[in-house]
Formats: structure tokens, C-alpha cells, sequence
């Protein structure tokens, strides 16, 4: 017997990081003992431990609770956390589809951020009814009435009525709960029609395979049932359907208008990625539902081992960590540098900083990484169009008619004092300037048009630091432009250290070029001979600094009371030589491919 | 109570080493000279009583400039010991004062009148360079003041900052500015020189000496050879029932005496070296001396030749001009001791 429709809500939360998205999930959930007390690890959702520390969602969840209504009927409610930062757009976009309804919280402290804004206008994309409502109102520094005001003048949305709450104390969380039940609709769909399920997330378990973490809009899904993915056309036997209690818990069957997995022994999340539609293989639904797309890495880097020994244990993480991220690429590359490695893709900086984290973590690998690159897109004298992922591979400038590179749209939030400072940086980042508005008289919204591989490196710490934190962004991909770039490369004792050389506008090469010749001298130690450090375009040398030669490297003392701790400082001598990458006859020490990404 | 127990400590070993000679003695680390002259000639005295001494045997005392005194100094004599080690560091009055010494230039030469006096000519002095505040020309003249009054044995240490030290933090801080590499080195390489051409050999790393008056005792560490300490925290090796071991004495005062007053020996760590780790020992410690490992000697130990044992390595330092093998020994360079660490990373690797 399933549950009847019209008593189901499906909604989400959005919120800018650290609003309180996850403490308020933590609380609905335990308001509707959907959780006991003791069970409750703060933010629930956020299982990874890398999600708990940086305060960020990465991978959707979802939990279904029950709510006994003032109006006496008992209520499901199917709560789908999103992911909260612009490199996961896609997901979060997939997230709201599988849902009529978003709780938009507000922190009463900080009103309202870019973030944010960009996932309302998500939500109201996909037709949700949007519930604001007011976090943080215990703290002194809450400004309620300032974010209702924002919440009107900036999203439009009347937000008078607003739950004032705490989700930290608790206070008219229940609030939130009625309201849910009377302002978001409860779901379409037929459940007698053919099955159509949307894929709003997928992950891998160990024991049960990659699962499908669906809303169903019509139909009905059951053990057995053979599926199809409609846009992929692979076919599986279900061999489970569930729900999230949080955990997950076999049904007999999902109807419309209900969200849960499906189990059906598959591999891998490549195989059922986000945003396909499921159907039943013999009698399928005549359309997939809208808005699939493929989510494309956008930013490259290099991952190879420190110690070039752990290459297979690399490959073996990495195959493992895209069973449950469908969106990395890698392949195999080499570096006459780094050795044998990996060139792996990401949706963006955040997603390629998160996986390179998981895989030093729950991998217990150690690795080196360079800098990450966007893909340009080389148009040769003979017309031909090659796309670069990696400096390396750039053709000589001799061969190349013009480069592009990908541009973005930015949009940026922030108060009005920062303006000048913000500008200067978007400027610098050779942004061009394309509108600027007051939302009210505490907030701007700047919008600049500038290449991605300018966002890719130290732009969002720049404007945090330009602005206190207060400043927050967003941005959208746009076209290739032509661009005047040219290969920076780095000699070594007269070598070029293919693992550092780097595209970047001819405007910007030579402060650059100083910049990363500056940091290699502080980075690589002194040696037995002198060390010329040089930046240089083509064969045209722009900055030059020299790691002068090491003089004496020998134990001063050694007597019989010093000969064990004499030997173990020879071992770590010897760890640290291992942790060196030979560049011709320059040992280099692993960190230094990555201290010369955070240069300024 | 320390000096009790460091007693008690010496009689206990009496069985124990009742089948072993000794042919040197050092009373050093930390200073020797602080206790007064009756309990340093005990001292001497109990060893030469409790264990089989040999007659010729090389008995140094380590004493800082302030606290020596001339009956100190005859008792210790008169006990038997026949060579005296001076801490100086510095003859620069500024240097010795950033290092927080007690000792002042004109103490030292006192000091070393007074040692000279007392009968004692085997005499070696400490010095480092690389001092806050040092320069070449005041390093210089502490050597040449050294050798002038003719110490037969000159040993010239580098300033390692070692981590936990009040010095480190001074300069991690700031409050202390050191030499920086170079300078240091080029003082090290002019000093150096400067031993060499006023008849001193530089016989180790940092060890110099009118030739016959090398420090038998520490020869004995860098042939790998075996060593009793005793006293807190001190370090042993020893082949024991044909292991190869060392360990370490209690470094805590509490422990130590609580242990030897109950009749226990305050043995730290006892571990036994494999003959693999035996072997790398004889290299790293062999090394250190200008002859070099001796290939007889090595090969009587370790039943292996050590060029034919490290043959790759070998001739790849040789190339490098780093190292020389000849038909009876292998040693460094003077290039090869300057990177004597890089040197034997390379022998660790096989």
C-alpha cells in the first residue's frame, strides 16, 4: 500500500555556507524522531569527514520524516540536501528538479550572498515554491528585518511572515515544519503511467554496487523490475528499492511523488549518472524528462605520486574514488619531471581540491599535483583545432594561428565599500567590466566578464581578502574568446621543468615568470653546485634567480654518544632525497610543484 | 648523591667486565671540573681499581676554563689522568658572551698555564666557528692563540643548532643572529687552513693534532669499536654473547639513582645492532677519519670487502671526486667531507 501523494512534500534547503543549512536538517530530523538524540552526530548529512571540516555539502543525501500535522494527518516529508558551492551547479540544478518546494535560509547576521541567490534562481527555474526563513536570530548581531528586506527587494519574494528561527537552539523550527506542509505542493505525476525517474545523485556502496538516488514522477519501481537509463540505453535488474531513513531501508516499491534508491549491481556511478531518467525496459516511458546534461570537467591538473613507487596504488585510488564520482576524468600522463601520473579533470577548484584531499586521505597516498589548467582551444596554421588540457602539450608558437580560452560570467556580491577594491582585482584578473547594480543600499552586484583560468587560481581568496569575507561569487561558463597567451616555461640549472610551465596572457608572463622564480629559490634546496632559476617565453628569458651552491653538508660531531641519532638523521636525509623529483641534475622537493600554485 | 650512586654504578660493573681491558678513559659531557679534586681523583682512581686499565692508557679529563683549580688538577694527575680537554669555544671576549659562557679570554689563558703547569702537555682545546657574532679574523685568532701556547690537539666544531636549545630559539626568534652558510663555511675553510699550515693534521672531521697526539679514545668511536659508559645518560656498545649492542644509561637523575641504589644497572634501550646496520656503522663512523675505513680491518668484521661490497656507490664517488680507494683503505676526499652526509645517504641506499 503506498503512501498517499497528496500527504507528501519534497523540498530542499538552500543556504550560503555556513547559514545553517545542516544544523537545521539535524533539527528537523530530530523534531520529527526521525533520528533518536543519541544517534545524532552533528550534521547528519554531511557524511564525509571532509564535508564535516570545511562546513561544505559535496555529495546530495536525503532523508525521509514523518510529521504529524496540527490538522491531525500524518505528512512525509522527503528532505534532498544539495551541494552548495558553484563547481557542483549541475547537481544542485538536478537536486531542485527533484523537488516542489525549497526552504531558502537566511542568516539574520550576514543577509543574503551570491550563492545563494544563483541556487533561488535555480529553484524558481524549476517551478519550487520558496519558504524564506531567518536563521541565527538568537545571536546579537541579527538583523532580521534587514534580511527580510533583503529577501523582497532582492529575490522579490514576500518574506513578512518568515520564520524567525534558531536552528541551533531549536527556537520555530516547528514553524518550518508547518509551513512546508502548507505552502509546498504536494507532487504531481501518475503513478499509473510509465515509469519515469530522475537520477538526482548516485553513489557507490561497497557491498550494493553504484545506486541511483531518484525522485519517481510517474510509475512505480519495484525488486525485479528490469530498468533502462534513457539516455545511456543500459539496462539493469533492480535488485532493491528504498528509502533514506536516514539510513537506507528496502520498500517494496517507489511511487510518483516519492523519493528513494534503486539497487540494481551496477558497477559504477559512470553508469548512472545524474540527471538521466529511469524507466521500466518493457514498457518505457516515450521521453526522458528535461534538463540532462553532461557534466564536463572544466579544470586540469596533474596528479602523480611524491614517492613515483605508488604510481599503481595511485591508479588503484583513483579507480576507485570515480566509482563515486562520475564527473573525474583521468589518464595517464608523463612528466620528464614527475614520472608516471595521472592528467585528471574536475568540474572546478573545489571539486579538484576535495578529490585530491579524499585521495590522500582515505587512500593514504601522498601525491603532486601542478598547477591547474583550464582547456585552450589551439586553432593551427592549417585550420586544424586542437583542445590543450596541458601546457605541455602546447605546439610551438610557430604552428599556431590563434588560442582561445574559455570565459565566464561573474557575478559578485558585495557591500558597497568594497567596490573599488573588488574592481581592482576583477581588473587585474584582466576582467571586463559589464554591470554594476545597487540590489539596496548595503549590497552590489558586480558582474565582469573574465577567463576561467584566471577564477581558477587565487580569485576567491583574493576577494574574500579584498572584502573581510564579506564578498561572495558566482559564475557561469561562457564562450571561447581569442587571447593573446603564450607558454611559460621554467629552466633549471638550464632544463625545463616541463611539470611547471604554464599558459598565461602575455600581459601577465613576466610578473608571473618573477614571481614563480622567486618562489622556486626559496623552495629548492641549495645543492653542490649553483642552480640558475629562469622563467622563459620561447627561448626569451624574462626572470632569473640562482639557488647558490651548498658548501658543506657534514655532521660536525660524532662520538659514541651520538652515532644512533647520527644514523637517524642519514634515514631522513634519505626520506627527503626520496621526496625529491630529479629535473635534469636539479633534485626538486615534491612540495615545490604546489607552493609555486600560491604564489601572489 | 650522584656522585654515590655513579660509584655504586662503577663497582657493579666490576664482575662484568672482569674480562675486559680498557686502553682509554674519558671523564667529559657536561663538566667534569665542577666537582672538587677529591671525588674527581676517586673517580679515576676506582677505575683504574675496578677494571683492568691499561698501563698506557689515555686518560682524559673534559674541564672548563672557570673551574679549574691547581689542586684539581694535581690530584687528577696524580690519580693517573695524563691528558686534560679545555672547553674554550672562543678567545673573543664578544662571541663567548652571546653564547652565554662563564668563561672570559684571559680565564682561558690562565687556565691553560695552569694545566701546563701542572705537568699535563698532552692538551687539547674545543673551539667552534660559526658563533653568533664571529668573524672570520676573530675565529683566526682564536686559533692562532691556541696553537701558540702549543696545544697538541685542536678540535674545531661547526654550530650545529640543534632543536630544543635555548640558542635555537634565540635565533628562531630573532634575538640571535647567526654567520649564514657561507660565511660560516669560508671561516671553516680558512681556519681549516690555517691548522694545517701551523703543524696541526686534521685526522677527523673536526679533529686536529700534532701527529701522535690524535685522541686515542675517539679514534676508538669512529673504528667502531667498543665503549662502557657510565653516569647518567651515557651511551655503551658492546659484542655481547656475539651480538653487536648498544644502549644508553637513564637520562632522568631520579631513575638513575633509584636504579643503581637498588642494585639494578640503569640500562636504557639495550638493542642489538644487525650486522647489516653493523657494517653501514663501520662506514658512516670510518669515514669520518682522513685514513679512511681500513679494508683489512673491515673485512675481518664483516667478512666482506667493503669496496666490493659498495662497488657501484664507490666508483660513482670516485668519479664524483668524492671518494678515494686504494689497496688498504677507503676514505674521503677533502671534497667528500665536506659532503660527508650526501656521501653516506648514497652507502645507506644499498
Amino acid at each position: 500500500m503506498s503512501f498517499p501523494r497528496e500527504l507528501i512534500r519534497n523540498f530542499c534547503i538552500i543556504a550560503h555556507i555556513d547559514h545553517g543549512k545542516s544544523t537545521l536538517a539535524d533539527r528537523l530530523m530530530q523534531l520529527t524522531d526521525t533520528v533518536a538524540e543519541r544517534e545524532l552526530e552533528a550534521q547528519m548529512l554531511d557524511s564525509m569527514d571532509i564535508e564535516r571540516e570545511r562546513g561544505i555539502t559535496i555529495k546530495s543525501a536525503a532523508v525521509r520524516m514523518f510529521y504529524r500535522h496540527a490538522d491531525g494527518k500524518t505528512y512525509m516529508l522527503n528532505l534532498i540536501d544539495t551541494p552548495g558551492h558553484v563547481d557542483f551547479t549541475y547537481e544542485v540544478s538536478r537536486a531542485l528538479a527533484a523537488c516542489e518546494g525549497a526552504v531558502l535560509v537566511v542568516d539574520a547576521t550576514q543577509g543574503i550572498e551570491a550563492q545563494t541567490l544563483a541556487n533561488v534562481y535555480l529553484a524558481l527555474d524549476n517551478d519550487l515554491e520558496i519558504i524564506p526563513v531567518i536563521n541565527k536570530v538568537d545571536l546579537a548581531s541579527a538583523d532580521a528585518d534587514n534580511a527580510i528586506h533583503e529577501i523582497e527587494d532582492i529575490i522579490g519574494l514576500p518574506a513578512e511572515d518568515a520564520p524567525r528561527i534558531s536552528a541551533k537552539t531549536g527556537l520555530n523550527v516547528d514553524e518550518v515544519l508547518a509551513r512546508i506542509v502548507s505552502d509546498v505542493p504536494a507532487p504531481a505525476g501518475d503513478p499509473d503511467a510509465p515509469l519515469k525517474a530522475l537520477i538526482f545523485d548516485s553513489i557507490y556502496d561497497n557491498y550494493k554496487g553504484a545506486l541511483s538516488y531518484v525522485r519517481v514522477v510517474d510509475g512505480a519501481v519495484r525488486p525485479g523490475d528490469r530498468i533502462r537509463f534513457m539516455h545511456s540505453g543500459n539496462e539493469f535488474d533492480v535488485t532493491e528499492v528504498g528509502v533514506f531513513n536516514p539510513r537506507w531501508q528496502p520498500v517494496e516499491e517507489l511511487t510518483a511523488g516519492e523519493v528513494g534508491y534503486i539497487s540494481a549491481s551496477i558497477k559504477s556511478v559512470a553508469e548512472t549518472k545524474v540527471g538521466d531518467t529511469i524507466t521500466l525496459a518493457n514498457d518505457p516511458a516515450s521521453e526522458p524528462l528535461h534538463g540532462y546534461k553532461q557534466a564536463n570537467p572544466m579544470v586540469f591538473c596533474g596528479i602523480y605520486p611524491a614517492d613515483g613507487a605508488d604510481y599503481e596504488a595511485l591508479k588503484e585510488a583513483l579507480d576507485k574514488l570515480i566509482l563515486n564520482d562520475a564527473s573525474i576524468s583521468y589518464e595517464p600522463e608523463t612528466s620528464q619531471a614527475l614520472g608516471y601520473g595521472f592528467r585528471c579533470g574536475f568540474l572546478g577548484l573545489l571539486h579538484m581540491e576535495i578529490a585530491e584531499e579524499r585521495l590522500e586521505r582515505e587512500f593514504d597516498l601522498d601525491l603532486v599535483t601542478t598547477a591547474p589548467s583550464v582547456i585552450y582551444r589551439v586553432v593551427m596554421n592549417d585550420g586544424e583545432v586542437r583542445m590543450i588540457d596541458n601546457p605541455s602539450n602546447l605546439p610551438s608558437p610557430m604552428e599556431i594561428s590563434k588560442m582561445e580560452e574559455p570565459m565566464v560570467t561573474a557575478h559578485i556580491m558585495t557591500p558597497p565599500e568594497y567596490v573599488g577594491a573588488i574592481m581592482e582585482l576583477c581588473q587585474d584578473k584582466r576582467g571586463i567590466f559589464e554591470n554594476m547594480a545597487y540590489l539596496e543600499e548595503t549590497r552590489v552586484k558586480l558582474t565582469y566578464r573574465m577567463p576561467l583560468n584566471e577564477i581558477i587560481f587565487d580569485f576567491f581568496d583574493g576577494l574574500k581578502s579584498r572584502s573581510r569575507g564579506y564578498a561572495s561569487f558566482d559564475y557561469e561558463l561562457g564562450e571561447y574568446e581569442e587571447s593573446d597567451l603564450v607558454k611559460l616555461d621554467f629552466l633549471l640549472n638550464g632544463d625545463i621543468c616541463d611539470a611547471l610551465s604554464t599558459i598565461v596572457h602575455r600581459d601577465k608572463a613576466y610578473g608571473k615568470g618573477r614571481a614563480v622564480a622567486e618562489k622556486l629559490k626559496e623552495v629548492i634546496p641549495r645543492q653542490q653546485f649553483e642552480i640558475p632559476i629562469q622563467a622563459a617565453i620561447g627561448g626569451k628569458i624574462i626572470a632569473r634567480e640562482t639557488v647558490r651552491a651548498l658548501r658543506k653538508d657534514v655532521l660536525a660531531k660524532c662520538y659514541g654518544g651520538d652515532i644512533t641519532r647520527k644514523k637517524k638523521l642519514l634515514e631522513k636525509q634519505k626520506e627527503g632525497k626520496k621526496r625529491m623529483r630529479q629535473v635534469g641534475t636539479v633534485a626538486v622537493p615534491s612540495d615545490a610543484f604546489m607552493s609555486v600554485l600560491r604564489i601572489n | 648523591m650522584y656522585f654515590v650512586a655513579l660509584i655504586s654504578e662503577i663497582r657493579r660493573y666490576e664482575q662484568l667486565m672482569s674480562e675486559r681491558s680498557f686502553n682509554t678513559v674519558f671523564i667529559g659531557g657536561g663538566t667534569p671540573s665542577v666537582l672538587d679534586a677529591d671525588k674527581l681523583a676517586f673517580i679515576v682512581s676506582e677505575l683504574i681499581k675496578r677494571f683492568s686499565v691499561a698501563n698506557d692508557a689515555e686518560i682524559t679529563v673534559e674541564v672548563n676554563p672557570e673551574s679549574i683549580t691547581p689542586d684539581k688538577l694535581l690530584s687528577m694527575r696524580c690519580a693517573g689522568v695524563n691528558r686534560i680537554s679545555i672547553g674554550l669555544q672562543s678567545a673573543d671576549d664578544a662571541v663567548l658572551g652571546s653564547i652565554g659562557r662563564a668563561h672570559d679570554r684571559e680565564t682561558f689563558l690562565n687556565a691553560f698555564e695552569l694545566v701546563s703547569k701542572c705537568g699535563f702537555n698532552n692538551i687539547n682545546v674545543d673551539v667552534m666557528h660559526g658563533l653568533p657574532g664571529q668573524t672570520a679574523a676573530s675565529y683566526i685568532d682564536t686559533l692562532e692563540l691556541v696553537s701558540s701556547l702549543g696545544a697538541r690537539h685542536i678540535s674545531s666544531y661547526a654550530l650545529i643548532l640543534e632543536e630544543g636549545t635555548p640558542l635555537y630559539d634565540a635565533v628562531r626568534c630573532g634575538d640571535i643572529e647567526l654567520p649564514d652558510e657561507d660565511a660560516t663555511a669560508d671561516m671553516e675553510d680558512m681556519g681549516f687552513e690555517f691548522l694545517a699550515s701551523h703543524g696541526y693534521r686534521r685526522y677527523e672531521v673536526s679533529n686536529f693534532a700534532v701527529p701522535g697526539y690524535e685522541c686515542k679514545h675517539n679514534l676508538n668511536y669512529w673504528h667502531n669499536g667498543e665503549y662502557l659508559g657510565l653516569g647518567l645518560n651515557s651511551h655503551s656498545a658492546m659484542r655481547i654473547g656475539g651480538k653487536w649492542a648498544r644502549w644508553e644509561n637513564a637520562s632522568a637523575l631520579d631513575e638513575y639513582i633509584a636504579d643503581v641504589s637498588s642494585s639494578r644497572l640503569p640500562v636504557r634501550n639495550m638493542r642489538d645492532i644487525e650486522p647489516d646496520e653493523e657494517l653501514f656503522e663501520t662506514v658512516m663512523l670510518g669515514l669520518r677519519m682522513a685514513e679512511g675505513v681500513d679494508r683489512a680491518e673491515f673485512e675481518k668484521r664483516h667478512g666482506t670487502d667493503i669496496v666490493t661490497r659498495y662497488a657501484p656507490i664507490i666508483v660513482e664517488l670516485e668519479l664524483d671526486g668524492m671518494i678515494v680507494a686504494d689497496e688498504t683503505h677507503v676514505r674521503l676526499t677533502e671534497r667528500g667531507m665536506d659532503f660527508q652526509n650526501e656521501v653516506l645517504v648514497k652507502f645507506l641506499d644499498q
